[in-house]
């Protein structure tokens, strides 16, 4: 059996790798721009100088200046440059909008590797005077170096040595900088002071056929994020900075108490259904639940849950029972231990009676249909015939057996009970998994995105696992052999 | 001979629709499937704002026909989809009645052609007509009464209901409730809640075909490729299905609709459809895997019939239960993933979706804008599911009566 869970638990490293390879080139390769408010502020050309910046750091921060997947930038041509700085500069005033802010945000993003290739074009841009000023622009731009993790909440003293030195340089790099409209007197001395900047740093520049063996695997977006990945680091969130894992950790708790109940209630409810509806097969009492199972399972979510708003909450028209929303009510800090008991009960009743019906429904479904599988085979017959009670042939006998597809419907519930319900978590204002993941979805959080599908997607590959493994454990038939 | 008249033939599928029609509710069932699709092509005549034909001083104009295609009446492209079907249907139906008849082709075979024809007809006279239907957006009801006003002799024949989906109806505050002239009121900005019912009906019918068509293709033909060939094909298949399980199918949907810009139905449709490909897959593949060692199929290969013809012809026919009863679910699970979608706002903006409909309803508190969308939900998804269950059962061979 140990060696079935390690071969399984094995496979499951490639599965997962490749999962996340596929959702991160979907959320990468999608159309728009991460970091919702920050990028879209930042989008327009006309954006002040500093919001550009700040939307730069965010890039180099999150690794979205790099490439996705392969990194060729090491051997970036002066054409590819100089088309770009054309584009940007716009002397004909024929270039589109658009093209002209995705050359921008390219020579942003070609960065460091581009310096080889501005210097040269600036020694041959000599004389015409608006074009040398972009270029002049670029360079000053793409030379600072960023500071190393600068979200990071600790830095070791290394890396902050380090990042004091980037710092140092910036400060000199900065004192090149000319006005756009400068001579092109100045422009030269501007010029001159760059070309002595390169020949000091040439070496920086020259790759060996390691290093861009180097660059070309590991300067990527789903390199970094990997290398993070493996350390169980999801990156930290776009929008407040904050650590992904964190964040979803401490909305746990609101899903939990949700789903855990409403699993639990959806199996109370369900398993004595669907073995009496079973025992009484074709009676009244079986069709009507089969009905009433049917619509229930038919009822979407989010109908009910706002049909029970408008009814029974304080919001609605007609029975003012229950809150329209939320966890726990604004005041729960001074109460005692046993009013906020009270108080969340009170408001999640209506989330948890719509989280339990769906479920219900299909788990006696399943219950009913399990038990009829048994309820005619020999072993029952036998267990009647040897004058057993109805109740110990129906309950020890016939049930066992029954119940197996049941129990290992456990393991696939089990993304849905860490993973909390959307849209009921919409509708209520649960501050759980659920609505973390709608807010990411709405914000354009991609770390925060990709941290809660890897994690739902490692929940599945678990949750499969588990019923695999529960199916062996109460039915003695299948063995791991 | 004699022996032989005494048994019929009887086809697979005969049994099983013999065995449907004893069940009275799913019988039912899927006769309003066929009405919901009716009054799903048929709406305009139901609710629009164009008269069929009106006269001014005993002028005739019919602009209803015209109007069917105007783009800026009707936003959806499946609008112009349905219009075609409804300006179409009447004569190829007399067509084929015809073809019936006279010719007496009535195969199976020429109706699959037949419906295939219908389906290329409609998307090709909606696409022409995108580029050629240019007319701005005629207020006929107001061109009328000021006509009626100036003491024109006027008449008019209007469809049932005189609302578009998109109009708004600006008297009275809105969201008004129900009323003689909005039966089921209007939502927060004005428009007849009943008429973007009805027209909601083709996108929730469209989304659940279109969808289920999708990635009952997608399934088939990588189960059938993994079912068939096995060996290293199967293990890769295999591979590629057990890692798309593992998605969070809902979620990524959502995640991918709020990406697109401008989202429209059909990137909707593709979305689940690309999604939800593993189900039919790992069912097609089991089937073949369990057909291929029959006799039928070493037969067809003994005899030397090519490998897409085995697989499509002779083995894919004996497999389609199954498929038939996942898809009918599958429609079911697709529409109810649409409207979780509008209901997030995460659908098409401008599409007349039930899902949409309700989250103005949530969001505005009033009865008549929940109750009316969630309903039709329900009615739509239960009626596929329960439709699904009838086929289900009448193809289990240990219900048979």
């Amino acid at each position: 059996m140990w060696t079935y869970i390690t071969k399984r638990i094995l496979w499951m490293i490639p599965t997962f790798f490749a999962i996340s390879l596929i959702i991160f080139l979907i959320l990468n390769l999608a159309p728009g721009k991460p970091g919702g408010t920050l990028a879209s502020g930042a989008e327009g050309q006309e954006a002040s100088g500093s919001s550009r910046e700040s939307y730069r750091v965010f890039k180099s921060q999150f690794n979205l200046d790099k490439p996705v997947l392969f990194n060729t930038r090491y051997a970036l041509s002066d054409e590819q440059v100089e088309k770009c700085l054309n584009n940007y500069a716009n002397e004909s005033g024929k270039v589109p909008m658009k093209e002209v802010i995705k050359s921008q945000e390219l020579l942003e993003d070609y960065g460091q590797y581009s310096i080889p290739s501005l210097i040269r074009i600036l020694k041959k841009s000599e004389g015409n005077q608006k074009f040398r000023a972009v270029v002049l622009e670029t360079l000053l731009q793409n030379a600072q170096r960023y500071p190393i993790n600068a979200y990071a909440e600790h830095l070791d003293e290394k890396t902050k040595q380090i990042n004091n030195e980037i710092d140092s340089e910036n400060e000199k790099i900065r004192t090149f900088a000319c006005a756009k409209d400068a001579s092109p007197q100045e422009q030269e001395k501007a010029a001159k002071k760059w070309y002595a900047w390169y020949k000091e740093h040439e070496d920086r520049f020259k790759y060996s056929f390691g290093q861009k063996i180097g660059i070309f695997f590991t300067d990527t977006r789903f390199f970094k994020y990997w290398a993070s990945l493996i350390r169980f680091d999801f990156g930290v969130s776009h929008i407040d900075k904050k650590p992904v894992m964190g964040k979803i950790l401490s909305k746990l708790q609101y899903s939990l108490c949700l789903s855990v109940p409403a699993v639990i209630f959806a199996y109370i409810i369900s398993v004595p259904l669907g073995v009496f509806s079973a025992v009484k097969q074709n009676s009244k009492f079986d069709r009507i639940c089969a009905v009433i199972l049917f619509m229930l399972y038919s009822l979407p979510s989010f109908f009910v849950a706002t049909i029970l708003l408008y009814f029974f909450s304080q919001g609605g028209d007609f029975l003012k029972i229950f809150p329209t929303g939320g966890f726990q009510s604004p005041s729960v800090d001074s109460l005692t231990t046993w009013e906020k008991t009270k108080d969340i009960i009170w408001h999640i009743i209506l989330p948890l009676i719509c989280m339990t019906y769906g479920s219900f429904a299909s788990l006696s479904r399943y219950a009913r249909t399990g038990m009829l599988d048994v309820i005619r085979s020999d072993y029952v017959r036998t267990a009647r015939a040897k004058g057993l009670s109805e109740f110990v042939v129906v309950v020890k006998h016939a049930m066992r057996n029954g119940m197996i597809p049941i129990i290992t419907l456990l393991g696939t519930l089990l993304p849905v009970i860490i993973g909390g319900s959307v849209i009921i978590e919409y509708i209520f204002g649960i501050p759980g998994m659920g609505q973390l993941s709608i807010t990411s979805i709405y914000n354009r959080d991609y770390n925060m995105i990709m941290g809660i599908q890897l994690i739902s997607a490692i929940l599945v590959l678990i949750g499969i696992l588990i019923s695999d493994l529960l199916y062996a454990l109460v039915d003695p038939r299948i063995s791991f052999k | 001979m004699e022996e032989e008249k005494k048994y019929k033939k009887v086809s697979y599928w005969s049994v099983v629709w013999s065995q449907f029609k004893k069940n009275k509710i799913a019988l039912w069932g899927l006769g309003a499937i066929v009405l919901l699709l009716l009054q799903a092509i048929y709406s305009p005549f139901l609710s629009l704002d164009v008269p069929i034909v009106y006269s001014i001083d005993g002028k005739m104009h019919c602009p209803f026909l015209l109007e069917l295609f105007n783009k800026n009446r009707f936003e959806n492209t499946v609008d112009i989809l349905f219009n075609a079907v409804m300006v179409v249907s009447p004569l190829l139906v007399a067509l084929w009645f015809v073809c019936k008849k006279i010719f007496s082709i009535s195969t199976n075979k020429t109706f699959v052609i037949f419906i295939a024809f219908v389906i290329l007809v409609c998307f090709a006279a909606s696409i022409v007509s995108e580029k050629l239907v240019k007319i701005g957006n005629r207020k006929y009801k107001e061109e009328i009464a000021i006509a009626k006003s100036e003491g024109k002799k006027v008449s008019a024949i209007f469809p049932l209901m005189k609302w578009s989906y998109k109009e708004t109806d600006l008297e009275g505050s809105n969201p008004q409730a129900p009323s003689a002239k909005h039966l089921l009121g209007t939502d927060s900005t004005g428009r007849d809640v009943l008429t973007r019912m009805l027209y909601g009906t083709r996108i929730s019918m469209t989304i659940g075909v279109v969808a289920v068509s999708i990635y009952m293709l997608i399934g088939i033909v990588l189960g059938a490729l993994a079912g068939y060939f096995g060996g290293a094909i199967d293990i890769w298949i295999s591979r590629l299905i057990e890692v798309v399980i593992c998605f969070p199918t809902f979620f990524l949907i959502l995640t991918l609709a709020a990406f697109i810009e401008k989202r429209t139905v059909f990137h909707v449709m593709i979305l689940i459809g690309v999604v939800s490909w593993t189900g039919v897959a790992r069912l097609v593949r089991g089937e073949f895997l369990r057909q291929r060692g029959m006799d039928y199929v070493q037969a067809a290969i003994a005899l030397g019939i090519s490998r897409a013809k085995i697989i499509f012809t002779h083995i894919l026919p004996n497999a389609m239960g199954p498929i038939l009863v996942s898809a009918t679910f599958g429609i079911a699970s697709a529409i109810l993933t649409e409207s979780s979608l509008s209901f997030l706002g995460l659908g098409d903006p401008t599409a007349p979706s039930w899902g949409g409909i309700l989250n103005i309803g949530r969001q505005q508190g009033k009865l008549w804008l929940i109750l009316a969308p969630g309903f039709a939900i329900f009615f739509v998804v239960s009626v596929f599911n329960l439709v699904g269950e009838a086929i289900r059962d009448a193809m289990d061979p240990r219900l048979r009566q």
